[in-house]
């Protein structure tokens, strides 16, 4: 169907009515009644091209964007009218762009379906939804492997943003290991200590982390859901991811920990106390 | 070289000085209404057991830091009126510092560490060099000048940072404890250098737990609980 | 003395410092990719509108080009307004459909332009000709992959598909004359072109004298604003679009990636300001007595500040600089992901270069820089000194 009849469709209130049959009604999304300033109850006229003749119908209805993400960035608006009304209106004749059908069944009653339906002399061709919603989905799989790229470039940064400062705080320190390890405390028990710490300074920062997240992710839904006037989630934190984000957190601050220390203990600790290598 | 000797006229004059300071709920009284003069070309010891306040005098005398009360002139300048950057530039060129833990900057070399005070007062590189070299020179240390500190020992450290103070030709030199961390022999050879520096003209005001050190100068002063209980000459000057 | 103390104090903790520069790079990289992000699309999108030269556009009433089935109709009507107006030079009008190439036993689906061959600007000859006959067509180099078609070949072609008949309608003999490079066709798109009248002819009587599409070229010497304007006011019943208006739209539409592009910057350059923030911090507290010493002996406190301060713009500098070619590397990579985006134009970039971008990306990190080093080295240097030389005696 012609989309342009859409899009071209309404823009003017007229108040004649053909004296032989009653209105017809239709629904309209609500973004075109917000921004048309149309409501429930009004008349409008539906033209096949711009500054054609047309019918006049009825709003009877406002129908809301679903949470789809292909339909996210189309700006166009859309009109709810029955089959046989916009046939007549577009000189479509009996023709339709698809079917839409649902099996009882399972899967055996959806593949047994499709056989008989592309056997049929008709010259249809019929698809899973699931098949047309691969093709049609090809651009999330593009933003998803975007988004994935920048993930894995931000866990290789944050590791050695933790490394460096891990380092940088266990090295201040360098005296206070100096003076354990001439007291007698074994590098290991040094070593697990700060690793300890370590591993607390992960778990809570990435427990504030995660919270910031969270916040984030709300205020992301908020802006985009405003933004493109849809219901759709843009951001979702899941447990899983969580467990993926704390998870990494702890591993990276253990490694980075055990680096730091491991190389303050590996020096003479007379020499981390006075800086002397002579 | 000749002795400068003790001119008459006062260097630096304190009057009445009082240091307070907080440590948590106590308020301590450091330093209780001291007044000194201090000659030109003077070598004063101010010496007193541990917590006597020669320490705070030290560091009133110097300017970098304030009393709570009294005054402190030097050369004519009332010094511890001076707002803080006025402060640093006659530090720079008229005060030498010289502390018990050396402080030399470690990434420099010794050369760079004496050559530090006369970048900051904006002398040209070939003549602070030049005079970097000759300080080191003076001080004994003239073929280890590319060493860093962490190369050098103890002694040598506080020769240059010794020469580092006598940079920019102040006339007067503090010292808090320059013997502190080193051994009697290395002890002896600083005293030495001090005693050079002092007959060359220099006024020195040093801070010491070390008998030889208080024996060397021509003048002691004795505090306790922040008051002078005794200021006697060595030298048989009045 | 300042720069040689700021290095020698950087030099003496090597691996810190290489590690804190390495951290700047990874910050620096992600920063530049940004300001590339923020900025490429837009610029390679206006460089493929204005590629050929054609300044406006003109789509069926309230729609943007190809967006919709739409055509216009009375094209020659239009074609005639057109020149009659004062600063047009070239019309090039565009009619998009499909073409169905029977190859053996299987057909080969491609999306079709009809195009007036001397005035085209979608597409540009990379071996052979332009089509010079009305059966003659070029066609991209997924076509000829998928079709195993070669230059010289005959192809039989249809416009249309009755699923009803189970047939092709409007059947051509055609034959193919040259490679192209279609521009504003999406990555791995099969693309033909051919003359216009001949796919109206193909596509039958509901396609007679309509197009999709007139790309408009204004002289040189006219100002395009006024073209625009006369357009649109001599042909109400189609909509102008000029560059800027594109360019909005594809602002609109791709506003994510600015947005996106905004946030992760602002997180790349928080990111390094807090490495730098803390080594500098950790420098400082470590040194405490030799900087109270250098307030000690005469340096200023501005000059103090200033040493620490340049120890963090040297890591600063030195990461930005590594972290250019880490970024470039790194857009390149984005950049090919991005590409397979469908339905935009395989021409388009979204990471580009240039110049003004690493500038903008150094001086934000050396801004940086100034303001991670210039708190605590004011801490440092302004802690008082006689006490501070107590405490840092006692410790």
């Amino acid at each position: 169907m012609h989309l342009v009849l859409l899009a071209a469709a309404v823009l003017q209130t007229i108040d004649s009515i053909s004296p032989h049959r009653p209105p017809r009604t239709v629904a309209i999304d609500e973004r075109l009644a917000a921004d048309a300033h149309i409501a429930v109850g009004d008349r409008i006229v539906l033209t096949r091209a711009p500054g054609g003749a047309g019918d006049t119908v009825i709003v009877s209805g406002l129908v809301a964007r679903r949470a789809d993400p292909s339909e996210v960035a189309r700006a166009e608006y859309r009109v709810r009218m029955h089959l046989d009304e916009l046939q007549a209106l577009t000189d479509y004749g009996d023709r339709v762009d698809r079917f839409a059908i649902a099996t009882r069944g399972g899967a055996a009653a959806t593949d047994s379906a499709m056989r008989q339906i592309n056997a049929a002399a008709f010259g249809f061709q019929a698809y899973r939804s699931r098949d047309i919603a691969v093709e049609t989905s090809r651009t999330f799989l593009v933003v998803s492997r975007f988004h994935r790229a920048i993930g894995v470039i931000t866990i290789v940064a944050s590791a050695i943003f933790l490394l460096c400062i891990m380092l940088l705080k266990v090295d201040e320190r360098r005296r206070d290991v100096a003076a354990l390890r001439l007291l007698g405390i074994s590098a290991g028990s040094i070593v697990r200590s700060v690793m300890i710490e370590a591993a607390l300074v992960a778990v809570v920062g990435s427990g504030v982390g995660v919270a910031i997240g969270w916040l984030t992710s709300l205020f992301i839904n908020w802006h985009y859901r405003s933004v493109y006037r849809t219901p759709l989630a843009f951001s979702v934190v899941t447990p899983g991811i969580v467990l993926l984000a704390v998870s990494l957190s702890l591993a990276l601050g253990l490694v980075a920990g055990f680096v730091a220390a491991q190389r303050l203990v590996r020096m003479p600790a007379l020499r981390l106390l006075t800086g002397r290598t002579a | 070289m000749t002795d400068a000797g003790v001119s008459g006229e006062p260097l630096v004059v304190a009057r009445d000085l009082h240091r307070d300071y907080r440590m948590g709920e106590d308020l301590v009284h450091a330093v209780r209404g001291v007044s000194l003069e201090v000659a030109r070309g003077d070598y004063v010891a101010i010496v007193g057991p541990s917590g006597c306040g020669k320490s705070t005098m030290l560091n009133l005398l110097g300017g970098i830091d304030r009393p709570s009360s009294g005054s402190v002139v030097i050369d004519g300048e009332r010094v511890d009126q001076m707002r803080d950057a006025a402060a640093t530039r006659f530090r720079l060129m008229h005060v030498g510092f010289v502390f018990q833990r050396f402080y030399l900057m470690p990434a420099l070399t010794a050369i760079e560490n004496v050559e530090l005070p006369m970048a900051e007062a904006r002398l040209a590189s070939a003549a602070r060099q030049a005079r970097a070299r000759e300080l080191l020179a003076y001080v004994g240390l003239g073929g280890r000048k590319d060493h860093r500190p962490a190369q050098l020992s103890g002694g040598e450290q506080q020769r240059v940072a010794i020469a580092r103070a006598l940079a920019n030709r102040p006339q007067l030199l503090l010292a808090d404890e320059p013997t502190g961390e080193l051994d009697a022999k290395t002890g002896v050879e600083m005293i030495e250098l001090f005693a050079r520096v002092n007959r060359d003209g220099t006024t020195i005001i040093v801070v010491t737990h070390d008998e030889d050190l208080a024996r060397a100068a021509r003048r002691v002063v004795h505090m306790r609980d922040g008051v002078i209980v005794d200021d006697r000459r060595q030298d048989g000057g009045a | 003395m300042l720069f040689r103390l700021a290095w020698a104090t950087l030099s003496r903790h090597r691996s810190r410092t290489l590690l804190a520069m390495l951290g700047v790079a990874v910050s620096a990289a992600m920063l530049l990719d940004m300001v590339m992000l923020s900025s490429g699309m837009r610029a390679s999108f206006k460089d493929l509108l204005l590629s050929r030269g054609f300044q406006l556009r003109l789509a069926p009433k309230g729609t943007l080009p190809f967006d919709t089935d739409a055509t216009i109709g009375d094209a020659s009507d239009i074609v005639r307004v057109l020149r009659s107006i004062d600063g047009v030079t070239t019309i090039s009008p565009v009619l998009g459909g499909q073409l169905h190439v029977v190859r053996g036993d299987r057909t080969v689906t491609a999306t079709a332009l009809g195009v007036i061959p001397a005035a085209q600007g979608d597409y540009e000859i990379t071996q052979g000709r332009t089509p010079a006959a009305p059966n003659e067509l070029v066609a991209s180099d997924d076509f000829l992959a998928a079709s195993g078609a070669r230059l010289g070949d005959t192809l039989v072609a249809a416009a249309g598909y009755d699923p009803q008949l189970r047939s092709f309608t409007g059947r051509r003999t055609l034959t193919l004359v040259g490679r192209a490079h279609f521009l504003y066709m999406s990555a791995e798109q099969k693309s033909v072109a051919l003359p216009l009248e001949t796919l109206q002819a193909m596509q039958g009587a509901a396609s007679r004298d309509r197009v999709s599409l007139f790309m408009v070229r204004a002289a040189p010497s006219a100002n395009v604003d006024s073209v625009f304007k006369r357009i649109e006011t001599a042909l109400p019943r189609v909509t102008a679009i000029s560059t800027e208006t594109a360019m909005r739209q594809v602002d609109e539409r791709l506003s994510y990636f600015r947005q996106l592009a905004l946030i992760l910057g602002a997180v790349s350059l928080a990111v390094g300001f807090l490495l730098v923030t803390t080594l500098v911090t950790v420098s400082v507290n470590e040194r405490l007595g030799e900087i109270i010493v250098m307030r000690a002996i005469g340096v200023a406190k501005q000059r103090v500040v200033l040493q620490i301060v340049l120890e963090g713009i040297a890591i600063m500098i030195v990461g930005a600089v590594a972290g250019l070619g880490l970024g470039l590397v790194t857009a390149r990579y984005l950049n090919s992901i991005l590409a397979s985006f469908p339905g935009l134009p395989a021409a388009i970039d979204f990471f580009l270069f240039e110049p003004r971008d690493a500038w903008t990306a150094l001086g934000l990190l050396t801004g940086a820089g100034i303001l991670a080093g210039i708190y605590p080295s004011w801490r440092g240097a302004s802690l008082p000194i006689a006490i501070t030389l107590r405490e840092e005696a006692v410790g």
